[in-house]
């Protein structure tokens, strides 16, 4: 098959661990901001952060290896991420109108 | 492409059938509002006869891919047990609603009518799992898994009007977002391991891998990150901690549909991702396999332990949940052969008895709430011996009482895993069933052996009988099932098939 | 000597008599045996749904009896059928096959038949007597009628289905399905009366005691299929024959087999140290049920340790541990039955004694005598329980035997009198004109030959007090005078209503005399105890044509004296009208003259003190209350002490309680926080992942600590 992105020549293993260190770095302020913020979009945003950092491993993976999939695979992934994001707002906007607050601390009624 | 769409046929005509229901669900006329449930019956009734017919034995040759003959099996358990799960959530959604509208209190408003979309996202919901069978590339499992994740978190939400069933859905929305993150960035690092996104590509160059050395560590990791996300879908540990207070918030419908169908997107996930590395010759890697093998302890210990200071019905079945999730994992370390087969039998017998558990919880109430506590269990053979003896029964075969279905199911998985030389686990798993006797007698015994308390009194039917049939018919099937028991196995047996030559391919799984 | 000899016999059974054991070979026809099991299924159906309609009439009593008798009728025509051991597949149930090549293993457990003269025997006595007992019960039970009526039916075909799989299963599998089945039946109908505390706990301890006996029988299967690799009667006696067990590496889990068995045994046929659940069944409500444990259940360990014959080979010690607590058992439970006062109990008890007797039989090698005694057994405790049950029914639940007395003299009872005493003279095994006396001297003289003197003088000595008790009971309660009381019990909730014209006479303290459906089975199962008589050397060849076949040590002398079996008719006659004289003295004759002596001791001052010392010792049942309950009495406390303090608090609840301390460990992760559920599951993954990643260096550091032993 051929290669609907024709890519000149791949990406050195130097260029790749630039992108994956940018992408691990993502993911790990994604992860921290999920863990730290209260505000449900902002948590939204980072789970958003830690979807794309996954996205820009895609990428560099494609280039290293000269293979369109990792790319095919961002577009999916952004498309998902976006019903997602329509499932949060549409969520939070609805949890907003019960509580008037945005903090996830609001709801912690279901425990031990 | 076309035969892979062949493949899909159940899937295009349940996809149909979710279009249909959204669009009914917006007519004003109460009667086809009412004929919803009815109507994605039929859907699944349909896509349940097509799946051996699209399985067909020349068009199963043709196909490619990991686990070609797994789709027979899977589809056709999901469209039974949807079968059950739809007859659960009869009279639940808009309930209020359609009480207004029918004393004419409210005008009707599509705008605030969400029947029909309950059952679309069922629907989509179950598409999601059945098409995680057809998968062979990265990319179709992720969208396979969303596409069952998704609609779960919006029916979490519209399932009851409570505060509790809105925050379940919180939690299980982000929780849900996070694990999902986690697995796509296992999916990028296998991808870059490997450089392809295709299963069967990936699995061959694991083997080349794995016949020059060792596995490279970038794929490693990225299994691990892939498992461990996946694992969020079956409740397992360290990703269960969702599992108690969604199952609680949600309505018990709901919650049965929880129970199994994630949990069947996410086993056949496992199965397929560890079917990359193989089982083989080597047998999977260590530290997967000492991954694995922690996570199985740690869920079925936490599982049980948890469930046992339970008061509340539906936190105690939850526990539970996580804690079979862990049972099943010891299949998925024996691998091919008796584990996947046993772990695809035992998704379906934990499918019926979980749904014929809170099939007895959705069909009771008190003054509109749901049934909270044991002690509203307490004597209810009295008013409700149907319901009494439904619950004893799918509680005694979640312990796994013999000869009851869960026994057989049990069985199999402990076989398997002893067969495999998982010996500790085993004993691990039968200590584990052994701490669960306690709270599952006390979910046979409250309803059938203690006296009525003033608050079991008060219990009443609800209005719609479907969920009472369904929870009686999976009692039945509980008891009955078993004397089929060889012929399901064979089905399972017949859906791993191809993956047994996959990993067989140089030499007999040792063991 | 003689009792090392037979030892020795046994051990090389495996080795040279591997032949000899007869092993059924497949076959494909005679499907239609089938129905033994499928019948009772098909009863347990019709009850369901008479149940689901609320039929208010006797209709689950026919219809389980049709169902019952047809299955009855199957089995006999298979027995006319018969030639050679079958088994008969039914349907494929489970089937593994494990491994490849030289390792491949299985685990097959089919829903198939093991058709030989054991089952069949079995089969036989379990129908038919099945059979007879729901046709009695459609009379017994008819105060509820459109209550329970159904229930207790659907009970009893549970029981029937559960009791047929575990006699004709062809692996030990089917034998564990229907062990637990007819332990889940014997909790239904023991609990019947769910409403009754006291049912409700006997239940519960029959099925709790049951357990550990289940326990054993579980982990003996898995044992037995580790060494011999199936679990299938037919494979299983041809590698045990062949001496498979020898080639693996058993050692001492090869030994364990027969004394796990052992343990299932001993737990459902109520054996020492488990024998406490069986008398406590019998507070449950009806006769009816105690029946069913007594005269059928109960004998499924009898033929779990005949059907497995064999496997007590394993172990040296094996068999002679059977006969010795058969053997004690036997003697505690008579000495208990001295001194109780309730009919039903005493039964009980002589049920425990007598399914001693069974396994000294088995335990001193003689199968036959155990499975003749079985048979025997089965008939004239289910005459001794009927009748039993006949005088709570028409007595109002009255069963103490000082409030009944002259029963054969009242009109309607004679026949009930009557029956009950040729059940007594058959338990206490009257010479030559009782099934029981040949049944029960087999074994006893087979106790001197290949036990010890000690077994065969315990025997003895029980066979005294059995025949003391049982005529204490049928003295005291059909014979003297006519004198009664009657009970309180009304027969469930709603008495009267189907009570038909013998309702009106509850409230004028009446008995009402059993009717034609009682008496025609208890006239029909008092000929068959007559006649087991003579189906002596009829069982003799069922057993020998079964895996149970066993050629009984002969004693070596040939003289009368030399040979038990000469001389122990003589003996046991001796004892056993021993035993009725003492109880005639003290319960028929004395009665009165001790109240005369009574009367007269009062009238003068100085011998005043006499009697009232007599008020309490008179009757040999109180002095035996002091000698025997007493002690007793302590020891059941000390151990009821020891129970909730020791095993309940210390051990049970400990138990119990780990888990519940490791829940709370894990409680505060469950705060209901989001985010903090969010932490700990990433610090999870990030754990795992850092445990992937530097999992060698983990190994390492595990291997300097254990000093070079296995890690990770």
């Amino acid at each position: 098959m051929t290669p609907l992105l024709a890519l000149s020549d791949p990406l050195t293993p130097v260029a790749l661990a630039h992108f994956l260190i940018t992408s691990g770095g993502l993911f790990v302020i994604g992860l921290v901001g999920f863990l730290t913020r209260r505000n449900m979009i902002v948590m939204f945003l980072c789970t958003e952060l830690m979807f794309q950092a996954a996205a820009l491993a895609m990428i560099a993976f494609g280039a290293y290896h000269l293979d369109p999939s990792g790319q095919v695979f961002v577009i999916f992934i952004l498309t998902v991420a976006a019903a997602e994001a329509a499932l949060a707002l549409g969520l939070v906007v609805f949890l907003y109108r019960r509580r008037e607050t945005l903090s996830a601390e609001a709801w912690s009624e279901l425990h031990e | 492409m076309a035969e892979k769409l062949w493949f899909v046929i159940p899937e295009l005509i349940l996809f149909g059938g979710a279009v249909i229901v959204s669009v009914l669900g917006l007519s004003p006329r109460r009667v086809i509002r009412e004929q919803l449930p009815l109507i994605t019956c039929v859907f699944l009734a349909i896509a349940f006869i097509a799946t051996p017919i699209v399985y067909s034995v020349e068009r199963v040759d043709l196909a490619t891919g990991l686990l070609p003959e797994l789709g027979r099996y899977v589809k056709m358990s999901v469209c039974l047990i949807g079968v059950l799960l739809a007859m659960l959530s009869v009279g639940l959604i808009d309930r209020r609603l359609e009480g207004d509208l029918g004393s004419g209190r409210v005008p009707f408003d599509a705008l605030r009518t969400s029947r029909g979309e309950y059952y679309a996202f069922f629907l989509l919901s179950l598409i999601g799992v059945m098409l995680c069978c057809s998968a062979n590339d990265l990319i179709w499992l992720f969208l396979a898994l969303e596409l069952t994740s998704l609609p779960t978190y919006i029916m979490v939400a519209m399932s009851r009007g409570s505060r509790k069933a809105q925050e379940a859905s919180v939690k299980y929305f982000f929780l849900g977002a996070m694990a999902a993150a986690v697995f796509l960035y296992g999916f990028a690092l296998l991808y870059g391991a490997t450089g392809t996104i295709e299963l069967t590509a990936m699995q061959s160059i694991f083997r080349e891998q794995r016949l020059a050395g060792d596995l490279n560590p970038v794929a490693l990791v990225g299994l691990i990150l892939a498992i461990l996300g996946v694992s969020f879908k079956i409740a397992a540990a360290p990703m269960h901690f969702y599992a108690a207070d969604v199952y609680e918030g949600a309505a018990s419908s709901v919650t049965a549909f929880l129970g199994f169908v994630p949990k069947a997107a996410g086993m056949i996930a496992l199965i397929a991702l560890l079917a990359t590395v193989g089982w083989g010759a080597e047998g999977l890697p260590q530290p997967i396999v000492t991954t694995l093998w922690m996570m199985a302890v740690l869920t079925m210990t936490l599982g049980n332990i948890g469930a046992l200071l339970q008061r509340s019905v539906k936190r105690m079945l939850a526990y539970s949940s996580i804690a079979h999730s862990g049972y099943m994992l010891i299949g998925i370390i024996a691998g091919p052969g008796l584990g996947v087969n046993a772990v695809l039998f035992y998704l379906l017998v934990y499918g019926l008895m979980n749904t014929g558990a809170f099939g007895v919880l959705a069909g009771l109430e008190r003054q509109g709430q749901e049934i909270e506590t044991l002690e509203d269990l307490a004597g209810l053979r009295q008013r409700h011996p149907a319901m009494a003896w439904a619950m004893a029964l799918c509680a005694g075969s979640l312990l796994g009482f013999p000869p009851l279905l869960g026994f057989i199911g049990k069985l199999y998985l402990f076989i398997a895993g002893v067969e495999a030389g998982q010996l500790p686990l085993v004993v691990i798993a039968a200590i584990n069933s052994a701490i669960s006797a306690w709270y599952y007698l006390m979910l046979v015994g409250m309803p059938i052996l203690a006296s009525p308390s003033p608050r079991s009194e008060t219990i009443v039917r609800t209005p719609a009988a479907w969920p009472r049939v369904a929870a009686l018919l999976t009692a039945i099937a509980v008891v009955v099932l078993p004397v089929f028991a060889q012929r399901l196995l064979d089905g399972a047996a017949q859906a791993t098939e191809g993956m047994v030559d996959a990993t067989n391919e140089q030499e007999p799984r040792g063991g | 000597m003689i009792a090392a000899n037979a030892q020795l016999d046994l051990l090389t059974l495996g080795a040279h008599h591997a032949t000899a054991i007869p092993i059924a070979q497949p076959t494909t026809e005679m499907g239609w045996a089938g129905w033994i099991l499928w019948l009772p299924l098909i009863s347990l159906i019709a009850c369901g749904l008479c149940a689901a309609f609320r039929v208010r009439n006797k209709l689950p009593a026919w219809l389980t009896v049709g169902f019952l008798g047809s299955s009855f009728l199957v089995t006999l025509g298979l027995y006319f059928q018969y030639t050679e051991p079958v088994t008969i597949e039914l349907f494929r149930w489970i089937d593994l096959s494990l491994g490849t090549g030289t390792d491949a293993a299985g685990f097959t457990a089919n829903f198939s038949l093991y058709v030989d003269q054991l089952s069949l025997l079995w089969m036989l006595f379990v129908t038919g007597l099945g059979t007879l007992i729901a046709l009695y019960a459609s009379e017994y039970m008819e105060s509820d009628v459109g209550a329970g009526y159904a229930r207790f039916f659907a009970g009893v075909s549970v029981f029937l289905f559960a009791m047929s799989a575990l006699v004709l299963g062809d692996n030990l599998l089917m034998l564990y399905l229907g062990w637990e089945g007819v332990g889940f039946a014997s909790y239904w109908l023991i609990g019947y009366y769910y409403t009754r505390p006291s049912a409700v706990a006997a239940a519960k301890k029959a099925f709790i005691v049951n357990r550990i006996g289940d326990l054993g029988l579980a982990l003996g299967l898995y044992l037995i299929w580790r060494t011999f690799g199936t679990i299938e009667y037919s494979e299983l006696f041809e590698r045990l024959g062949s001496g498979h067990h020898a080639t693996q590496a058993g050692g001492w889990s090869v030994r364990a087999i027969p004394y796990l068995l052992m343990l299932g045994a001993f737990g459902k046929s109520a054996q020492l140290p488990l024998f406490v659940w069986l008398p406590d069944a019998m507070e449950g409500p009806t006769p009816v049920s105690a029946l069913i444990h007594a005269a059928t259940m109960v004998t499924a360990g009898v033929y779990l340790l005949a059907r497995m014959f064999p496997f007590l080979a394993l172990d040296a010690a094996a068999a002679p541990t059977v006969a010795w607590i058969g053997a004690l058992t036997a003697l505690v439970a008579a000495t208990i039955g001295m001194a109780q006062y309730d009919i039903k109990r005493i039964m009980a008890y002589s049920t425990v004694s007598q399914l001693g007797y069974m396994f000294l039989g088995i335990g001193v090698l003689t199968t036959f005598g155990a499975a003749y005694h079985v048979f025997t057994h089965a008939f004239f405790k289910a005459v001794l329980f009927l009748t039993c049950g006949a005088i709570m029914h028409g007595f109002a639940g009255q069963l103490d035997l000082r409030k009944l007395s002259g029963l054969r003299q009242l009109p309607g009872w004679r026949i009930t009198s009557y029956t009950m005493l040729y059940g007594c003279l058959c338990l206490v095994g009257f010479p030559y004109v009782t099934s029981g006396f040949f049944s029960k001297d087999a074994i006893m003289a087979q106790a001197f030959i290949s036990g010890s003197t000690g077994l065969g003088l315990i025997a003895l000595v029980t066979a005294l007090l059995t025949a003391y008790y049982t005529f204490r009971v049928w003295f005291r309660v059909c014979a003297g005078p006519v004198k009664y009381e009657l009970g309180d019990d009304h027969h469930g909730p709603d008495d009267g209503e189907g009570h038909g014209d013998h309702g009106d006479q509850h409230g004028h303290g009446e008995p009402h005399a059993p009717r034609l459906a009682i008496n025609l089975v208890l006239v029909l199962i008092t000929t068959g105890a007559f006649l087991a008589i003579f189906l002596k050397p009829w069982a003799r060849e069922m057993v020998m044509g079964s895996t149970a076949r066993n050629a009984e040590p002969h004693s070596e002398g040939h003289g009368f004296w030399q040979d038990p079996h000469k001389w122990m008719p003589v003996v046991a006659s001796i004892t056993t009208i021993v035993g009725i004289a003492i109880a005639w003295h003290f319960h028929l004759a004395n009665r009165k003259a001790a109240d005369a002596l009574r009367s007269r001791l009062l009238a003068n001052p100085a011998t005043a003190w006499l009697p009232v010392a007599m008020e309490n010792k008179w009757y040999f049942d109180e002095i035996y209350h002091g000698l025997i309950r007493l002690p007793l009495w302590i020891v059941g406390h000390a151990l009821a002490f020891l129970d909730r303090y020791l095993v309940d608090l210390v051990i049970v609840d400990g138990i119990a309680r780990v888990p519940r301390w490791v829940g709370r460990a894990f409680q505060p992760l469950q705060n209901g926080i989001l985010q903090s559920y969010a932490v700990s599951m990433a610090g999870g993954v990030g754990l795992v992942a850092l445990l992937v990643l530097y999992m060698p260096q983990v190994i390492k550091l595990l291997e300097g600590w254990l000093g070079g032993g296995g890690g990770g």
